[in-house]
């Protein structure tokens, strides 16, 4: 039930966000959203660029396989800028390990779209819908 | 002493003649809400246990609801000459390949946007931007003709003057590889694209209108928008890079500006 609804608000942010994401490609076009991937390691570099910000990390996939450089690609320094995220939110956790829950790359390189990020004190980062950061408001 | 007490008048003078045409129309300085689609979304940060929702405000990027008190009547869409539908509508099929902000390519006007922050002086405007190619900026006097000896830009020359109460800004001479809305809306280089910015209580409305006798068959008004203040200080806008294009796998585009 639990993971049904995860499911259920993942997917509703994917609706969202591919309508709606800032002056590049839809989601799809690069990432397959029928699945997800977790993947868990240790965050070594930020690019905190713009249309998309970037992650990297030595991890490997919780369904297994070799630990490898993984690229991972979040929104614009702009949007999480103003949802109260900035690059040292990333920055102070380098070399740190941490799990990131996303869509894989179509093309099945080590390459994710980052939904959220769990923190290795526990600490926790996600996308919500809209209609979740309505709450916000 | 004649000299100085004669001084002392002039500066006195013209010292009142600044305060009564500042005081004469509105007052647009300041920070303004930034207004460039983003994510629809927002985040929500677990930190120490406790939960905290965050998102954007938005609505300075969408037409204002319920309309605008002052606005000109809008199109949803410019209507543009019978024989470049077929040119616009390859263009918008192929957004992510031909669009040029795709690459960190500048929007140019109006695309840009309203400004983030202005500076309203007696003579000129000065605007600035956040965009995600880089920040940009527009001096705009208070003229009434455009300058003769400037290339073709992303952003125009532009003018100012008041209608009433409202300062109506008017942008020409640009480059033709921008577009002047998202869904392949080319142009030629007579494109004239004309701000209207007018108080709405402490918010500012803003529209634009789109004019190109080459390619449209008439002028385009867009729907009007209300800019909120804001306290969102100016940031320098990180380096843009793209660096998806070799892994796009379809056409698939979203919600720009």
């Amino acid at each position: 039930m639990l993971m049904k609804r995860a499911l259920v608000s993942i997917a509703t942010v994917l609706f969202l966000s591919v309508g709606a994401l800032w002056a590049h490609h839809s989601v799809t076009a690069v990432f397959d959203t029928s699945k997800q991937v977790s993947v868990s390691g240790e965050l070594t570099s930020i690019d905190w660029v713009n249309p998309h910000i970037f992650l990297y990390m030595k991890g490997k996939p919780a369904t297994g396989g070799p630990v490898q450089e993984w690229k991972i690609e979040g929104g614009p320094p702009a949007w999480y800028r103003r949802s109260n995220v900035t690059k040292t939110t990333f920055t102070k956790r380098i070399g740190q390990t941490i799990t990131i829950d996303g869509y894989p790359a179509k093309d099945a390189s080590p390459y994710e779209w980052m939904l959220k990020v769990t923190f290795s004190d526990g600490d926790t980062m996600e996308s919500i819908s809209a209609a979740e950061a309505q709450k916000a408001k | 002493m004649t000299s100085r007490i004669l001084s002392t008048i002039l500066a006195v003078g013209a010292l009142t003649t600044l305060l009564a045409q500042q005081g004469k129309h509105p007052d647009f300085s300041g920070i303004w809400q930034y207004s460039v689609a983003t994510a629809a979304g927002g985040i929500k940060q677990v930190v120490g246990g406790k939960a905290v929702l965050a998102a954007p405000d938005q609505s300075g990027r969408q037409p204002a609801k319920g309309g605008v008190a002052g606005a000109l009547p809008s199109d949803p869409t410019p209507t543009y000459k019978p024989e470049l539908l077929a040119k616009v509508k390859e263009a918008d099929d192929n957004q992510s390949r031909m669009d040029n902000t795709f690459a960190c390519g500048k929007p140019g006007v109006p695309r840009l946007g309203p400004p983030r922050k202005i500076v309203q002086t007696p003579s000129e405007l000065l605007f600035f931007y956040e965009d995600m190619s880089g920040d940009q900026y527009r001096v705009v006097p208070f003229a009434s003709k455009h300058r003769d000896d400037v290339d073709p830009s992303f952003n125009g020359d532009s003018i100012a003057r008041w209608d009433g109460d409202t300062l109506v800004v008017e942008a020409t001479n640009f480059v033709t590889e921008t577009w002047f809305g998202e869904y392949g809306y080319i142009h030629s280089d007579a494109m004239k694209v004309t701000e209207r910015f007018w108080k709405q209580g402490e918010n500012m409305a803003y529209q634009v209108t789109v004019d190109d006798p080459k390619m449209l068959a008439k002028p385009w008004v867009q729907a009007a928008r209300v800019i909120k203040p804001s306290d969102d200080l100016l940031q320098e806008t990180p380096k843009c890079v793209e660096d998806d294009a070799q892994r796009l796998t379809n056409k698939d585009h979203h919600l720009q500006r």
